[in-house]
């Protein structure tokens, strides 16, 4: 019993001792915001810094709601532009074109996360604006420009035009990629489709399909040559019957030589395409880390 | 002490209850030794036209007759009659039929080579109907 009441006044005296710090911790903690804008700016730097760019991007509009600040609009601008939401990215740094000592980067910045919603059209014609334009970063930007012809469909511009933003040490390779561009090693679908009516196979084999090539011919001549025995034997439903088995070889042979044609062109023009993209999404597209 | 000796006892009973028991871990087991189809053919009816309701019904009868005894067969994924269906219904039943013919004769080639075709985690060649409906914008690699 006496060792049952000294156990339970402990146990007071001990709730006694822990139970008011932690009243008054909470209190304070209720008394001072929590989420007061200072508090907020502090927890989106951190996110920042962090690369939980989509949060820090929530945290600095908040902030950006009671203050102004051209560092913090920079960095809500390139979390949007970190995450792929190019278009909130242009809107933000547009803001700081004008009267921000950010306005250079902020305008670098503006024509990458254009170039990034891979409208190359649009983008060409901003990086003509003149009121868009960046004195420290006009050659990035130019540079930018010449990339975005290799990207799209657009005719190139002239060779020394294109090859002149770039550094010396990629030349030849830009020059290899010009070249492929404006002459691309396709194949003739009217050629290939002229040979298989010809000879069955032989747009194929042109495209480089050579076994399917070998296939249809062998396929259109072995069914030809079982009609015309046939009939010289007159077994007119075996005949009739190569006869249409022969037709339709040769027709599938004409159209898959035209499709075989257009396959092979779309091949070297996604090799192409793939090729150039890794080749300036390694150098970052030849452009200076910003940051802020 | 003795409610949890009460406890014990009951939980020690439960454990007992699902207990595999000698005699029927070695005890001999029905075997099945039929390999399980690997492959399903899709029977549904397409309705959206007549005419690939009756291609339809064709095709299952391939199915039933023929695909669903000979196995799976086909190197190409989608199969061919599968090929022949979605064909027809990206183009039309002449342009569709050529299609077919090609794929067909590429079918019947014995050297096929995996730089034209990807190969599928199923082991088969990818070969969709879009890339030879004749528009470079519906290729896909």
């Amino acid at each position: 019993m006496l060792r049952t009441k000294i156990t339970n006044r402990l146990l007071i005296v001990i709730l006694l001792i822990i139970v008011p710090p932690t009243t008054i911790n909470c209190q304070l903690a209720t008394d001072g915001n929590i989420l007061s804008f200072q508090n907020r700016l502090r927890f989106g730097n951190y996110l920042y810094y962090e690369k939980d760019y989509l949060r820090a991007a929530d945290e600095f509009k908040e902030y950006l709601r009671s203050e102004s600040n051209d560092t913090i609009v920079f960095r809500l601008a390139n979390s949007y532009f970190q995450i792929g939401r190019y278009t909130e990215a242009a809107n933000n740094f547009k803001g700081l074109f004008f009267g921000s000592q950010l306005s250079e980067e902020a305008r670098l910045m503006f024509y990458e996360s254009v170039f990034f919603q891979n409208d190359y059209k649009l983008f060409r014609v901003l990086a003509e604006e003149q009121n868009f334009g960046s004195s420290i970063y006009s050659k990035d930007i130019e540079r930018l420009k010449y990339i975005s012809y290799f990207l799209d469909n657009s005719r190139l511009p002239e060779e020394n035009l294109v090859l002149k933003s770039f550094p010396d040490s990629v030349q030849s390779r830009l020059l290899n990629f010009y070249q492929q561009k404006k002459f691309p090693k396709y194949k003739s679908i009217t050629t290939s489709v002229i040979l298989s009516t010809l000879i069955p196979g032989a747009g194929k084999i042109y495209t480089g399909e050579v076994g399917d090539g070998i296939t249809s011919l062998i396929a259109t001549a072995l069914t030809t040559y079982l009609a015309i025995t046939n009939f010289k034997a007159d077994h007119q439903f075996r005949g009739w019957m190569f006869s249409g088995l022969a037709a339709f070889f040769y027709a599938g042979n004409i159209y898959g030589s035209a499709a075989s044609a257009q396959i092979y062109n779309a091949r070297i023009q996604f090799n192409f395409d793939n090729e150039v993209r890794l080749f300036f999404e390694h150098r970052n597209y030849f452009l200076p880390k910003i940051d802020y | 002490m003795l409610i949890i000796g009460i406890y014990f006892f009951v939980l020690s009973f439960t454990y007992n209850l699902n207990a595999q028991t000698d005699w029927a871990r070695w005890e001999g087991k029905e075997t099945s030794y039929e390999l399980t189809p690997t492959h399903h053919h899709d029977y549904t009816l397409d309705k959206s036209s007549f005419g690939m309701t009756l291609l339809s019904v064709l095709r299952n009868t391939y199915y039933f007759f023929i695909s669903d005894l000979d196995g799976d067969n086909c190197p190409f994924e989608p199969s061919c009659s599968a090929f022949f269906l979605k064909s027809i219904k990206e183009t039309s039943i002449f342009k569709g039929s050529l299609m077919f013919a090609d794929r067909f004769t590429r079918d019947l080639n014995f050297f096929k080579v995996t730089d034209h075709y990807s190969l599928l985690a199923s082991r088969k060649f990818s070969d969709p109907a879009n890339n030879y409906t004749l528009h470079s914008a519906k290729i896909k690699f």
